[in-house]
């Protein structure tokens, strides 16, 4: 259905597309994209006035051509477009007085129309039959249309609701969330119990709840979302220095049993006054543990004693080093029975540690005087 | 539908196969696979291969063997019947204008007969099987306790202290501290050595075949395997996991020792540093040592001018963060992930083939300046990654903070290289 | 004032047009490239499977001559440990995702809606966009060559060896993600062949009167069914842990990296079933057809099959036995090894039993059949001997185990699909391959393979690890015949097998230019694929046949004259015969589905993104578009062409015309 001047404008227009991307990703010259680009542009454009004229080939003076050529039956179908764009301008002139928001949103509803309005007036001058011609009109354009509206929708929808539920408390979102999802169940059961529901029903509850919820997300976005509270981890506990006895928030969300370790290098137990190790490999405990150096090492503590436990390695770092690091890694606190893993990885050697006089690594338990020496060869 | 009377062959065959003609033309190719079949059979393999897994000399290499010959066996008489299941339908039942045959699709019987026979011979292997797993897993009646940590790409091997002051079962002489070792690890003869393997970086594999099969060494676990020798020599291993660039330079070898020879190995691992004569080579070296090599290797007891401890930190050099401690260097026989000898070929044959007897005074002798196999030990001084492939290059290194897998170049001058080897030999 | 009036045209009628809307006219060419980009007819798409996954055989070939030449001696120095590592890697990537995967989706394609008498499989597009997910999935990571190094951690590409750190270039992205595009392919096929097979049978064609072909093509696609949802799930670990610094394999977070080991052999060990199961129906075709008996036992092949399918989720952890999973997992699963020896032993046995008794005719269709229950066995031996857990310690990433699988994937699959090669070529292609040639094939790539294979087994138990990318004589052994030998020898025989496969390129040209059209039945077949022309009409049968037999052909050829337990099959009608009573009575108004653009634009949308991902993040949009708009158009497009878009419109409509054939 497209002629030829249009096919090579068309054509032309996609070939400057394809090699600004190409020129733009490998080459990233900034002018030479800018230069393809326009390229692209310009002869879109004149692709689609081309296209919309037909190569301007219905002679005036050809008699027969006139009296079949499709322009001159052809009834013009009713169009939203022209509203669309007029609201568009609007939208624009506003925007540019206002917030940036509406300039945009004006933007995309006068490219979005003047794409539409084209496309219809070309389908509308396809043939003299209507019907031909709305399907040209669909086959065209629902590939493009129906994705980006649905992407459109979907967009407005998670947006929306993300800031409704951002927007109120912890706990009321909850319950808005599991009665929103609860409602559309019921609400899908009972379409699907009662099917004699009428079209204008549907789209009047489809209707309003868009519109509330649009009007929800407009209204909570602006109000802002509520203050969120991070949670710290063991990992924080180290890097604050915060390892000692005292129960911390950490502590109060660790799971209390270890999932999925199996030969770790040692088991550290803890009966309540001292730390021994069983290590893999060994009959019997250990007063002190060996770990290689360098080596990413899983160490599970168990506590066997009557109160929580938590278990601390005394890293000493070198104080001169660039960054000399945390100075001591720990569990969270274990419950009596629990376990927790400890993943350790020892640079330094405790010759290192300890030819300056310094302090060789410890497992201490804190709140007691249990203490388990660490020596990495 | 009209009937009529065909002719004995039929149309297919006519018009397309001349089967007998066609199978004829390559009856050399085909006498060419028997004679070659019979050349696999009848050869003899490799003799004195120094992985050869159907050699054992060790009593879990033994257990091994004496699980998979007669699987082997087994398996072979199996295949040999289906051969000749085959052969003989091939020559026996071949077109020779014989009626169609009956239209059957067998007789149950028979086919529970099939099913019952393999499944009993299954499971007649499957018992000693899952026995020999678990002795092969036993680790509560060790002798001796060998950490063994895999790196790219070597091995390192260090000897903790037991609570009762003991080096792997032994008491020794002076005071008890852990031994650290590369490449080779030594090991009392007859003694129930377990090893604890983890890795610092990727999987490795830990397999020496003349005395037990493999174990991985992977990293955040430690595996416990079985090593136990029962002759005194040398015996071969290669990381048999895929580990990267230098997989195939990976190897390590297990030195048996009779337990006296073990206990002079011992002590001698644990004495002082002693530095070399001032003035000479080796003194200079020292220095060189302190100034390119001590970043990452360590020497025990190594001081500097100012009597400080010298150690090093290759946590920062190195992205596994370990390299080959050279304390006791040429007590060894190879460097550079047991890639290379530090024996020359003589030497290295002489240490290789002696008899259990005279081994351990061999290996304990250690590498002389006579023996010393200083062409590829200069070469790896000289440019170790040209040697032996490594990720050194700074281009290469923006993934692991600039830092190297594997021993860069140190572009050392031939002087600098002369005394490094001669205060390294001092190194036992 | 004066009334102009515009003169009326004289009774206007609106006339529909005969062209249609241009570039979104319906590709529906019958011949020249369009026919084949987006067609989606099966037949048309076996046969693209087939020659892709031939080209990627010989790109997979070479990476093996290039293995072989650096190992041919100690100390190679053909290529450099990098390039060494790449090139084993892709070597089995291509050997197994490109190769045999896309080569078993060829023959299923073809021969599965032939076999049951359908018309097309049950989702002809899904089908055509599964195979330019492969395609394209495979062009991709072979693109890595030229784009700054292929993967180089293996094809089993264990953690935390593939994290970025241990393996700096974009090599593994390219091979995960590629992947990730072929499984696409793997999936959407076994979804599709399911249906087909379950929904679309000819009448009367019961579960148990199924080919023997078709029923292990149906439980290999419930393998890959069950297993690519496995390797998707660990490939997208890996790309998170590589593009997105995830810490699924991190060590040093805690992370154990045996959880990629399982993951990986959950879905690699259902993986050999899924590479030789098919070629094991291959050969249960070929043998009955040459021995002029039925399949020995067909039942029990039809079950061991179907069981070998269930036992093969369990043993995934053999491949695990040295990685230290504690010795109760280790004997565990040495035991279910030992259990699936079972329904494979049971195959072997049949296919011997088949022969037994027979009437046999040694076609080169027949000698790949017999090649493959002799090379099989000793691959299926030498597995037995690594069920045993403790002496698999010693064999496991050695040559033995080399040896073993390429017993068993090539003495297995390779020498299955050659046989099919040969013994449905007349179907697929109209001519009859030279028997002549074929046999100088069949012999050199026997006596290739064994050269190659076979001393791996010594190699092997003399201990010299796999993948490395240098043996050196220290290591090699005294005497002769030692190590090194054995290393020239495997490298000599790699050649050999090389100008094997290479006969049979010369043996397809050599045909296409000699060969008349081959006769309608030439093999005296048994089942109902070759009920139809060769090669087959494009609706496949002109009478969709009702079936009463196992093997119906067959029993529409003969009849049993016997009497009581006396049998004496006579013939009663010729194939020439039984097809000129078909197109007698041709079905008219045949429907066949329509080609698209939609399906290839949609696979080629993928590989742009997935390039995106390690390239430019804006790519990932542009491929995204691309996918999206596919999707769409897809969604929206008739599943029949309208008759607009045939210019001009054919006389009789969209309906295919059926033409009587001579």
């Amino acid at each position: 259905m497209f002629t030829t001047g249009s096919k090579l404008l068309i054509g032309s227009a996609l070939a400057s597309a394809v090699f600004a991307a190409v020129y733009g990703i490998t080459q990233g010259g900034t002018l030479g994209t800018i230069g393809l680009v326009s390229a692209a542009v310009g002869l879109g454009l004149l692709a689609a006035i081309n296209a919309f004229v037909r190569d301007a080939n219905v002679s005036a003076m050809d008699h027969e051509a006139f009296a079949n050529a499709a322009g001159a039956q052809a009834t013009a179908r009713r169009s939203l477009w022209p509203l669309l764009m007029g609201l568009g301008v609007t939208t624009v002139t506003l925007g540019l007085v206002t917030t940036r928001a509406f300039f945009m949103v004006g933007m995309i509803a006068i490219f979005a129309s003047a794409v539409e309005w084209m496309i219809q007036g070309w389908s509308e001058k396809a043939s003299a039959d209507p019907a031909y011609n709305a399907r040209a009109r669909d086959v065209m354009v629902d590939p493009v249309e129906l994705p980006v509206a649905a992407a459109a929708g979907a967009g407005v929808v998670v947006y929306s609701f993300s800031r409704i539920m951002l927007g109120l408390p912890t706990k009321t979102s909850t319950v808005m969330a599991f009665a929103a999802a609860a409602i559309l169940v019921l609400a899908v059961a009972a379409f699907v119990g009662y099917r004699k529901v009428s079209k204008p029903t549907l789209t009047g509850a489809f209707s309003i709840v868009a519109v509330a919820l649009v009007a929800g997300g407009s209204f909570a976005g602006l109000n802002g979302e509520r203050e969120t509270h991070a949670h710290e981890t063991a990992v924080d506990l180290a890097a604050e220095g915060n390892c000692g006895a005292e129960e911390t928030e950490a502590d109060e969300h660790a799971s209390q049993t270890v999932a999925a370790q199996s030969n770790v290098v040692a088991e550290v137990l803890f009966d309540g006054s001292s730390l021994h190790a069983d290590v893999v490999g060994f009959d019997g405990d250990f007063t002190e543990l060996t770990l290689a150096r360098s080596n990413p090492s899983n160490l599970i503590f168990r506590n066997e004693s009557s109160g929580h436990a938590r278990l601390v390695l005394e890293l000493h770092p070198d104080e001169e080093a660039e960054e000399p690091g945390p100075e001591q890694v720990c569990t969270a606190l274990v419950e009596p029975g629990g376990a927790q893993l400890m993943t350790v990885r020892l640079g330094r050697s405790s010759l290192a540690l300890t030819a300056g006089g310094g302090e060789n690594y410890a497992l201490v338990v804190p709140g007691s005087d249990a203490s388990l020496e660490v020596i990495v060869p | 539908m009209t009937e009529f009377v065909r002719h004995s062959t039929t149309t297919s065959e006519t018009d397309v196969t001349p089967t007998s003609s066609s199978a004829s033309t390559p009856r050399a190719v085909r006498g060419a696979v028997l004679l070659a079949l019979a050349t696999v059979a009848l050869s003899a393999c490799a003799s004195n291969a120094a992985q050869d897994t159907w050699q054992p000399a060790g009593p879990d290499a033994q257990k091994i063997h004496n699980l998979q010959w007669p699987i082997f066996l087994i398996a072979g008489i199996v295949g040999v019947i289906v051969f000749a299941a085959v052969m003989f339908c091939v020559v026996r039942f071949k077109d020779r204008g014989q009626p169609i045959p009956e239209q059957s699709h067998g007789k149950t019987w028979l086919e529970i007969i099939f099913i019952i026979i393999p499944a009993v011979m299954l499971a007649a292997i499957a018992v000693p099987t899952v026995a020999t797993v678990m002795a092969l897993n036993k680790t509560d009646d060790a002798d001796c306790i060998i950490n063994v940590t895999g790196n790219q790409w070597w091995w390192e091997f260090d000897y903790p202290v037991d609570a009762n002051g003991m080096i792997c079962g032994y008491m020794p002489a002076g005071e008890a501290a852990p031994i650290v070792t590369s490449g080779q690890v030594v090991i009392p003869v007859d003694a129930t050595v377990v090893i604890r393997g983890t890795s610092r970086d990727v999987i490795h594999s830990f397999w020496i075949p003349k005395l037990n099969g493999k174990r991985d060494m992977v990293p955040g676990r430690v595996h416990t395997w079985r090593l136990e020798a029962s002759q005194a020599g040398l015996f071969a291993g290669q990381c048999a996991e895929f580990c990267g660039l230098s997989h195939a330079n990976m190897r390590m070898e297990v030195a048996a020792l009779q337990p006296d020879d073990f206990q002079t190995w011992l002590d001698n691992q644990l004495e002082p540093y002693a530095a070399p004569a001032e003035g000479t080579l080796a003194a200079t070296g020292e220095q060189t040592f302190i100034a390119q090599c001590a970043r990452c290797h360590q020497i025990d007891g190594l001081t500097d001018t100012e009597g400080e401890l010298v150690i090093s930190s290759p946590e920062q050099f190195v992205y596994s963060g370990a390299a080959p401690n050279l304390t006791n260097f040429a007590t060894r026989n190879t460097f550079a992930g047991a890639s290379w000898d530090l024996l020359n070929e003589d030497c290295r044959q002489d240490v290789w083939d002696a008899s259990p007897e005279e081994f351990g005074e061999k290996y304990l002798a250690g590498v002389t300046v006579d023996c010393l196999n200083e062409i590829d030990l200069k070469e790896w001084l000289r440019d170790a990654p040209a040697k032996k492939p490594m990720y050194t290059d700074p281009a290469l290194l923006d993934d692991t903070n600039g830092m190297t897998r594997g021993m860069p170049n140190l572009e050392l001058s031939e002087d600098q290289i002369n005394e490094l080897v001669a205060y390294l030999l001092e190194r036992k | 004032m004066a009334l102009i009036e515009r003169t009326q045209t004289p009774a206007f009628v609106p006339a529909t047009p005969s062209s249609s809307y241009g570039v979104f006219r319906r590709p529906v060419e019958t011949t020249g490239w369009k026919s084949w980009a987006f067609t989606i007819d099966h037949k048309k798409l076996g046969i693209m499977y087939g020659v892709a996954a031939f080209v990627f055989f010989l790109i997979g070939g070479l990476e093996a001559l290039m293995i072989r030449a650096q190992l041919a001696g100690p100390e190679g120095t053909v290529l450099s440990a990098d390039v060494y590592n790449q090139m084993f890697t892709m070597h089995a990537t291509t050997m197994v995702f490109l190769f045999v995967m896309p080569m078993v989706a060829a023959f299923a394609n073809y021969m599965v809606p032939l076999q049951i008498g359908a018309r097309d499989v049950a989702f002809p597009r899904i089908n055509a966009f599964g195979f330019w997910c492969f395609l394209f999935g495979g062009i991709f990571i072979n693109t890595s060559w030229i784009l700054g190094g292929a993967a180089d951690g293996g094809w089993f590409m264990y953690a935390p060896n593939s994290s970025v750190p241990f393996s700096p270039t974009n090599g593994i992205d390219f091979w995960g993600m590629g992947l990730q595009i072929t499984g696409i392919a793997s999936l959407t096929g076994a979804i599709n062949l399911i249906v087909t097979i379950i929904n679309m049978r000819a009448p009367g064609m019961t579960l148990m009167k199924m080919p023997i072909f078709t029923w292990m093509t149906l439980v290999v696609q419930f393998l890959l069914l069950f297993a690519i949802p496995v390797i998707t799930v660990a490939l997208f670990l890996l790309m998170f842990q590589r593009v997105f610094d995830a810490s699924f394999f991190s060590v040093e977070m805690g992370a154990d990296p045996l959880l990629w080991q399982h993951l990986f052999w959950i879905f690699g060990h259902p993986e050999v079933y899924i590479l030789v199961l098919p070629s094991f129906g291959i050969v249960s075709e070929v043998l009955p057809v040459f021995s002029k008996k039925p399949l020995f036992g067909y039942p029990l092949v039809v079950f061991s099959g179907a069981a070998i399918g269930f036992v093969g989720w369990g043993v995934w952890a053999h491949h695990m036995f040295a990685s230290g999973l504690g010795p109760i997992s280790v004997a565990v699963f040495a035991v279910s090894t030992m259990a699936i020896a079972i329904p494979t032993g049971v195959k072997i046995v049949n296919w011997v039993m088949t022969m037994w008794g027979g009437k046999l005719r040694f076609t080169v269709a027949m000698m790949f059949a017999i090649g493959l229950i002799v090379q099989f066995t000793i691959g299926g031996l030498s597995g037995v001997t690594h069920s045993v857990a403790p002496s698999d310690t010693q064999q496991t990433d050695t040559y033995y185990i080399v040896a073993h699988f390429h017993y068993v994937i090539f003495g297995g699959a390779v020498l299955g699909l050659f046989a099919g090669f040969y013994y449905w070529w007349p179907k697929i292609f109209g001519k009859m391959l030279s028997e002549r040639i074929g046999m100088w094939n069949f012999w050199m790539m026997i006596v290739g393979m064994n050269l190659t294979f076979g001393p791996m087994h010594i190699i092997g138990l003399q201990g010299q690890p796999r993948r490395m990318y240098q043996h050196t004589t220290a290591r090699n052994g005294d005497g002769f015949f030692n190590i090194t030998f054995w290393n020239a020898v495997s490298s000599v025989g790699s050649l050999v097998l090389g100008i094997g496969v290479l006969i049979f390129v010369w043996n397809i040209y050599h045909s296409h230019r000699k060969h008349g059209p081959a006769p309608l039945d030439p093999w005296d077949a048994r089942s109902l694929e070759w009920m139809t022309t060769s090669p087959p009409k494009e609706h496949n049968f002109d009478v969709i046949p009702t079936v009463g037999h196992l093997d119906e052909f067959f029993h529409r050829k003969y009849e049993d004259r016997g009497t009581g337990d006396h049998h004496d099959f006579v013939q009663v009608a010729t194939a020439e015969e039984i097809m000129a009573e078909q197109e007698a009575n041709a079905e008219q108004h045949i429907h066949l589905p329509s080609p698209s653009y939609w399906p290839i634009l949609l696979a080629l949308g993928l590989p742009i993104m997935t390039y995106g991902v390690i390239f430019s993040f804006w790519l990932i949009a542009v491929g995204g578009l691309v996918v999206l708009l596919s999707m769409f158009g897809w969604a929206l497009e008739p599943h029949t062409a309208t008759a607009a878009d045939y210019d001009p419109p054919p006389a009789t409509g969209t309906e295919l015309e059926v033409v009587s054939h001579d």
